[in-house]
């Protein structure tokens, strides 16, 4: 599903933000990407949907090499990944609803698609009663789970989710994580990168620790800070 | 990566354009695209402006050019023996290829048909100033110069006149006001093109968000384009059709004007000329709109 073969990524200026990443993630895994700040996480995971590109190694896709896709060809990746962020990404200036129903009208889904995907997609998250709602009315949670919404309406073979609990308190960081481990079970490949050591440490995924770059441990079923 | 591609039927492209287009009617209503406009049609009026008066001037001194002649006038006073031999010694002098003796009545009433309307002070003449002459035609304009020196040579010549000189300073001055037009025009299409530029830019940044969940959802670089794209043309076509209201409002003025009160200046008033010169300018709005769009579609939206 997603394959890193030596994957450096140096910035301008000189900044290493990956150092000879290898990984592999199968389908239907759930993985948490976590080290400290700066580590290169958010730039590991943007490999993934190709919002960059290594400087040197290789980044497989869904049996594509991302670096070798042409122009036209990145749109049609990206409609298969579903990406969650920190700060949500919601348009304020339009309903529950409509937030979800953009992701499929800019990719030019017919009316009668988004009739029908949208509701299945709040309804999943849980927030079918509040489809008119305006963002801002929403509670923090409940706009991270219309940010998920809008990322598996599409239907992704994987959801892609960077630090997605870092504005939400314990208890509803939870929730988000349960929603993330249901959207799992369907057979989603869920790769997320967090902080949050409560959310890894009751879970007990597979962990892929970053620090200065390199991957430091890779660990089925691990914690947040490794056993040591 | 060809089984990601979805299928897309007529009724959704046609969804999708009115989309975009919804997307461009609001950009224009969000940013200020009003002054831009307002701007692009200053600069368009400019170039109408200038442009207008190059073609009628280019037409006049076309018109001109053709009818070079040199006009011989007699001398009052001295008798002269014989007018008919006076005419064809002119005629056998070389590149002649006319001489055509008019009278002084017939000078009169040729004046008081040039002048039509305006040439009312004519009709109550007590005695017609006006001297018999010659019109002498000659087969190449540039020629008219050493004629008009043989001709003076000849007796019982009191002035010859022919137009050569000051056709060649107006064709002279037509070559430099074409060149100010085109200086005009060059200006107006890089102002209009940047003033567009800046508004597609702020609309960029008013749709930052947008644009960024567009680009992560998987939205085609056309698909995100497209809008800012028709903003700019919208913008550029809209002003180049209020400056071209403007001027061609004007002209008509002028034209009606100048038919009434001095209809020998030879004003062009024809239907057809108005419509190239409608779609022209209106066609140049639209390249400065797209040429403005595309300045910033490529400098601000990196997709």
């Amino acid at each position: 599903m997603v394959k890193m073969y030596g994957v450096t990524r140096v910035y301008a200026g000189g900044v290493q933000a990956l150092r000879g990443v290898n990984l592999s993630i199968d389908k239907g895994e759930f993985v948490f990407v976590v080290g400290p700040s700066g580590a290169g996480k958010s730039t590991l995971l943007a490999m993934i949907y190709r919002g960059t590109v290594p400087t040197r190694g290789q980044v497989w896709v869904a049996g594509r090499n991302i670096a070798r896709l042409r122009w036209h060809e990145v749109p049609l990746l990206r409609r298969r990944i579903g990406i969650v962020f920190q700060d949500f990404k919601l348009l304020p200036d339009r309903s529950v609803y409509d937030n979800v129903a953009f992701a499929l009208e800019v990719i030019e889904v017919s009316r009668r698609d988004i009739a029908k995907r949208v509701p299945m997609a709040l309804d999943m998250v849980g927030l079918a009663h509040k489809a008119q709602a305006m963002p801002d009315e929403l509670a923090g949670g409940e706009q991270q789970r219309v940010a998920i919404a809008r990322a598996i309406v599409n239907d992704p073979f994987i959801v892609i989710a960077d630090e997605p609990t870092g504005n939400l308190d314990p208890d509803t960081s939870m929730d988000i994580m349960n929603l993330l481990c249901d959207i799992n079970m369907r057979g989603t490949t869920v790769i997320m990168a967090t902080h949050n050591q409560l959310v890894v440490d009751r879970l007990r995924r597979r962990v892929v620790q970053l620090d200065e770059g390199a991957v430091v441990r890779d660990e089925l079923r691990g914690g947040y800070c490794g056993e040591a | 990566m060809s089984e990601m591609s979805c299928e897309v039927d007529t009724a959704v492209k046609l969804r999708t354009m009115a989309m975009l287009g919804g997307q461009a009617l609001r950009s224009l209503r969000k940013t200020p695209a009003l002054t831009s406009i307002m701007v692009v049609m200053a600069c368009m009026v400019a170039v109408s402006v200038f442009a207008v008066f190059a073609v009628n001037l280019t037409a006049i001194g076309r018109q001109l050019q053709s009818q070079v002649q040199i006009r011989v006038f007699l001398d009052q006073n001295a008798a002269v023996p014989d007018k008919e031999a006076l005419g064809l010694s002119i005629k056998a002098l070389p590149g002649v290829t006319k001489v055509e003796y008019v009278s002084k009545d017939e000078a009169l009433s040729r004046l008081r048909l040039q002048m039509g309307d305006s040439g009312f002070f004519l009709v109550d003449l007590e005695h017609n100033p006006l001297p018999d002459s010659f019109d002498v035609s000659l087969a190449h304009a540039e020629d008219a110069r050493a004629v008009a020196g043989e001709v003076w040579k000849l007796k019982g010549i009191s002035d010859v006149i022919y137009g050569q000189k000051w056709v060649d300073n107006l064709v002279g001055a037509l070559r430099v006001l074409w060149g100010i037009t085109g200086a005009v025009a060059c200006l107006a299409l890089v102002g209009a093109s940047l003033i567009v530029s800046n508004t597609i830019r702020l609309s960029v940044f008013a749709r930052r968000k947008e644009i960024e969940i567009m680009k992560l959802v998987g939205a085609t670089d056309g698909f995100i384009l497209l809008p800012f794209v028709m903003e700019g043309l919208v913008i550029g076509i809209a002003g180049s059709f209020a400056a071209t209201a403007l001027v061609a409002a004007g002209y008509v003025g002028l034209v009606t004007w100048v038919k009434s009160v001095a209809s020998f200046i030879p004003i062009i008033g024809d239907p057809i000329h108005m419509r190239l010169a409608v779609i022209g300018t209106v066609a140049f709005g639209a390249a400065a709109g797209l040429a403005g769009s595309a300045i910033s579609v490529r400098r601000y939206l990196k997709v």
